[in-house]
């Protein structure tokens, strides 16, 4: 459980021998069992650093490793969902099944897909090309997870989605991730989408990593503070704006405080939108071992282990009556 | 969805053996429009050649008995043909003419929607993160077809053949050639190889675009120029028979590859325009005529050369789509 | 069997939601000591949220005591919250006490930030500081 599930180390791609850099020196890991938000506007690298997960796309330089070894080779351990769903359009959603049982042999269960495509009262006998968007985003779903991945890639996967299948479908990954395990990993330019399904938050800009690690460290490490316009001292300021004498900044605090400040936790929207905002803001890597809020860490960690058996034995349990 | 999940169970309890399975399942799946097209083309074309063995073959024959061509010595009635030669001879046609055409439709398909498709809606990638590398998906795309080529082909092939030397005497009469382009590669494994040609071009065309529209132009048009390159080339690639004669042209037989006059020097010069006049040879030394050919029995030396080069084509085309692909995805085997 | 509603807007930590929609169920009465709690699967099934989150909050309820995690079998209610009875000499004088603020022209947010202020006073608990998050 805690194995690391992603690591990557300077890695940058490069279209075309003088192209645009999509994706440079980008540093971070991400342990196993978690779910992941890759937040960022468009444009910032965020279908890069899926592919090349993925294993779809070769570094130009640096490495990324899947569950220690290189993203081809754990080709089976992994599922991805692209951006814009391909699925084959001359298929019925019964063959496009019948298509994961195939490809992915000695892991495929139609257990876990077929329901995902119940749940959206979809014919097994339609085409693929008769879907609408958010009926196609269903079916690629079920064929990821019914490879029973141990990493599950999601670029962009609730675009298309009305708000009921939206809430639904966010259910089933989340229940996937809650009996399984299974790591997530999925982008989003909207914040808000993924603030209460993920735990730890890739924000990428101009094809950078700009924050990484947990959600709660990274909220924790930095504090909103207001008051009248004056020196922030010692803090790395992200932020700051000052309105007549009020100033308002998103800081990191190195040390104490000034009582004098009023001072609050930013939310997930206010932390992403001010590093947004401010390119030039340094960017900040938070590890569970390392991270500031190490109280909470040590306790998720050695407990989370015990609990997650327990969740998962009830379920079969439950399953077996 | 319980309908789903029983139908497959019925029936894997009665094929379990012969269902196929994995890619090959995919790819029966996924191009089975272009299954279909592709038997129903070699029941065509096959069938219009038993149909010249047999039927055809009756017909024309009788024709020719009837028009008295058995008949030696001049007889102008065999300039003429009949309807039963018509039908015959574009039975024959439509066998060779589709031999000469596979190449090009297999270049196509595999350009567009074998895999440049693929690679431009995303599919490929879906194929890549299922537990199926990127090679393997590539041998399966390219194996399958292959097969299919290389069976339906030979099987044209060896159809045109006994068409061919069913009854030479008819052959004569229709005059067919042994190295027309389309009866040279409908006799032979050259015909065959091809077709590989043309489905490693296709596919390397599509991997080189990532788009299925410009793949199936460069390919087919890449295939159009080595064609045509080695139909140029074909005579030259074995050695050929050359006669000599002293006062006029020796007479053609077989394939002709080059004629002209010969100096007393021995050098090979045009042949000269002169008449009737005597003296017009002496002026330009000219001592003989020439005239280089390829007898029918340099069929089979100048198939096989020219089915290894077109092998050897098809394999260095089919590499480099290996590599580009590796190169590309990083692709561990 | 309880249910619980994630409020998003509500600035509540989300963890602390489940916290106090359990107790809440506890006081009520709608769990009593026995009961299973929902399965981290079945919660994240209907509510979307990351499943870590449920099990942080079944954490803290059991760091309470209020709850067992039982190997392979999952989480089930220990004790019952003992709430506050209606008739409690508490509950009167917290009467008494509303009826003076009212009287003194108090309108209901302001006796309520009274009340919450002087809460804050005395029951600077350990999830405090989930309540700002």
């Amino acid at each position: 459980m805690t194995d690391t599930a992603i690591e990557a180390a300077g890695l940058g791609r490069q279209f075309g021998r003088r192209g645009k850099w999509a994706l440079f020196d980008c540093t971070f890991q991400l342990p196993a069992g978690s779910v992941c938000a890759i937040a960022g506007p468009n444009g910032a690298g965020k279908s890069t650093l899926l592919a090349l997960v993925a294993g779809l796309l070769v570094p130009t330089e640096g490495e990324v490793t899947v569950f220690g070894t290189n993203p081809g080779a754990a080709r089976e351990r992994l599922a991805f969902v692209a951006q814009d769903k391909p699925l084959y359009p001359q298929l019925t959603i019964a063959e496009t099944l019948r298509l994961g049982h195939e490809l992915n042999p000695g892991r495929w269960n139609a257990a876990v897909a077929e329901p995902i495509v119940a749940g959206g009262g979809l014919d097994p006998h339609a085409r693929i090309r008769n879907l609408s968007g958010g009926q196609r985003t269903r079916v690629a779903l079920a064929l990821a997870l019914g490879k029973r991945p141990e990493l599950l890639l999601l670029d962009e996967p609730m675009a298309d989605l009305d708000p009921l299948a939206r809430h639904q479908l966010m259910g089933v990954l989340m229940a996937d991730a809650a009996e399984n395990g299974t790591t997530v990993v999925m982008s989003s330019h909207v914040v808000a989408e993924l603030e209460d399904a993920c735990d730890h938050l890739l924000l990428m800009g101009g094809g950078r990593v700009r924050l990484a690690g947990p959600l709660d460290d990274l909220l924790a490490a930095h504090v909103l503070v207001t008051g009248r316009a004056g020196d922030l001292g010692p803090h790395t300021v992200v932020e700051s704006r000052t309105t007549g004498r009020q100033l308002t900044a998103l800081i990191r605090p190195n040390g104490p405080l000034d009582a004098e400040w009023q001072t609050s936790e930013p939310t997930l929207e206010e932390l992403v939108i001010a590093h947004l905002r401010s390119p030039a803001a340094p960017e900040l890597t938070l590890t569970g071992e390392t991270g500031t809020d190490a109280d909470t860490d040590t306790d998720s960690d050695s407990d989370s282990d015990d609990t997650h058996t327990d969740e998962t034995d009830a379920d079969a349990e439950e399953a077996a009556k | 969805m319980t309908a789903v999940s029983a139908a497959p169970a019925e029936a894997s309890a009665h094929h379990r053996s012969l269902r196929p399975r994995g890619l090959l399942w995919a790819m029966l799946h996924l191009h089975r429009a272009a299954l279909l097209f592709w038997l129903l083309l070699i029941a065509v074309a096959g069938g219009a050649l038993l149909w010249a063995y047999g039927p055809g073959a009756d017909g024309a024959w009788a024709e020719y008995r009837m028009m008295r061509c058995a008949y030696s010595g001049p007889n102008r009635t065999c300039d003429y043909t009949g309807l039963s030669y018509d039908v015959y001879s574009r039975a024959v046609s439509l066998g060779s003419l589709t031999v000469t055409l596979v190449p090009f439709l297999a270049a196509l398909w595999a350009g567009a929607a074998l895999i440049g498709r693929e690679l431009e809606s995303g599919t490929a990638e879906l194929a890549w993160t299922q537990s199926v590398t990127p090679t393997r998906w590539l041998l399966a795309k390219l194996t399958a077809p292959a097969v299919l080529l290389v069976l339906g082909t030979s099987l044209l092939v060896l159809l045109h053949r006994l068409v061919w030397t069913s009854n030479d005497e008819l052959r004569r009469w229709m005059n067919w050639d042994w190295y027309v382009d389309s009866a040279f590669r409908a006799n032979g494994v050259v015909g065959i190889a091809y077709a590989l040609l043309g489905l490693a071009a296709g596919a390397l065309a599509a991997l080189l675009t990532r788009r299925s529209l410009p793949a199936l132009g460069i390919g087919g048009g890449c295939l159009a120029v080595i064609v045509y390159g080695l139909t140029v080339l074909r005579p030259h690639l074995w050695p050929v028979v050359t006669v000599t004669r002293e006062n006029e042209s020796p007479p053609a037989t077989g394939m002709p590859v080059a004629e002209g006059a010969l100096t007393s020097a021995g050098a090979r010069v045009p042949p000269p325009v002169c008449g009737s006049r005597d003296t017009c040879l002496a002026e330009r030394d000219i001592v003989a005529y020439y005239r280089d050919f390829h007898p029918s029995s340099h069929f089979w030396p100048l198939q096989l050369v020219e089915t290894g080069i077109v092998l050897a084509l098809a394999a260095v085309v089919t590499g480099v789509s290996f590599w580009l692909l590796r190169r590309r995805t990083g692709a561990a085997v | 069997m309880v249910e619980y509603r994630i409020d998003r807007r509500s600035g509540v930590a989300t963890y602390v939601q489940i916290v106090q929609q359990t107790k809440q169920a506890l006081r009520l009465g709608l769990l009593e000591p026995g009961d299973r709690l929902p399965t981290a699967r079945e919660v994240v099934e209907a509510t979307a949220i990351n499943p870590n989150t449920v099990l942080k909050a079944y954490r803290e309820l059991e760091r309470e005591g209020l709850v067992e995690a039982r190997r392979g079998l999952g989480t089930f209610v220990r004790k019952s919250l003992g709430s506050a009875p209606a008739d409690s000499p508490l509950r009167a004088e917290l009467d008494d006490w509303a009826g003076r603020a009212l009287a003194a022209g108090l309108e209901r947010e302001d006796a309520a930030a009274l009340f919450t202020s002087v809460l804050d006073k005395y029951f600077t608990d350990d999830h405090r500081k989930g309540d700002t998050e």
